[in-house]
């Protein structure tokens, strides 16, 4: 199976982009194993309790393509930059953090390059 | 070994996304051979002499020096553009033309845009 990695770099709501990456995500998963790699701002989007009045729930679109088989990491240093720290408490359901939703983790910056290597489409999205 | 074009248009320090261009360059650097292409306001991290003192953050145009084994392209228009062509950069970039940044990018396995 062909790999496709989805790059982030922007939070929620601010952009379509992390919802676009969503549905580009889903649809590829029927053909492609899956890595999104959430770097900068884009930590963001595995928070818990997000609530947005007027806009499909990116964080729990996120979670549903984590169950469907993609990988979702996000950078180390830019999720403790603002405030999500990895944790080693395997109790934490699916996620090393317990300020994120299941399935996504925090990992190092050295897993995008591992991303990239493996990966036969890597698609970019950016601000 | 895959080719990877980290493609930045951001000027440094007004935002993060330069010194994280440099850093997922960085971490790419040792497993695939790695262009990095500035265009539009990224060219103001071609220039030398920066002093980020007062701001708190790392100088990211000696970070981007001191990356000798990182090709660093240059868009020549971009720095004419913003005055920048008669000015001193750092010495391990190449200018080039549109064409050429353009042919760069095409033939490089993946452009990631920061």
């Amino acid at each position: 199976m062909k790999t496709l990695t989805i790059v982030l770099t922007d939070g929620p709501y601010i952009s379509e982009y992390a919802e676009i990456a969503s549905k580009l995500a889903e649809e590829a998963l029927k053909q492609y194993q899956v890595n999104i790699f959430l770097y900068l701002d884009a930590v963001h989007i595995p928070k818990k309790s997000q609530n947005p009045s007027f806009f499909n729930n990116v964080g729990e679109l996120f979670t549903e393509l984590a169950e469907k088989g993609a990988i979702i990491r996000a950078c180390a240093r830019c999720a403790a930059a603002r405030g999500y720290l990895a944790e080693e408490d395997n109790t934490l359901k699916g996620s090393n953090c317990e300020d994120y939703l299941t399935g996504i983790k925090i990992s190092s910056l050295y897993e995008l390059s591992e991303m990239l290597k493996k990966s036969d489409r890597v698609i970019s999205l950016s601000r | 070994m895959k080719s990877v074009f980290c493609l930045l248009d951001t000027a440094p320090y007004g935002s993060e996304k330069a010194f994280g261009a440099l850093n997922a360059a960085a971490v790419s650097l040792t497993e695939m051979s790695v262009t990095f292409g500035l265009y539009g306001d990224g060219v103001y991290l071609a220039a030398a002499d920066q002093d980020s003192t007062e701001l708190g953050v790392p100088n990211l145009s000696d970070i981007l020096y001191s990356y000798g084994e990182l090709r660093v392209i240059v868009h020549e228009p971009s720095l004419i553009e913003r005055g920048l062509f008669g000015e001193t950069l750092i010495e391990t970039i190449e200018l080039v033309d549109e064409e050429d940044f353009l042919e760069e990018m095409e033939n490089s396995d993946f452009v990631i845009l920061f």
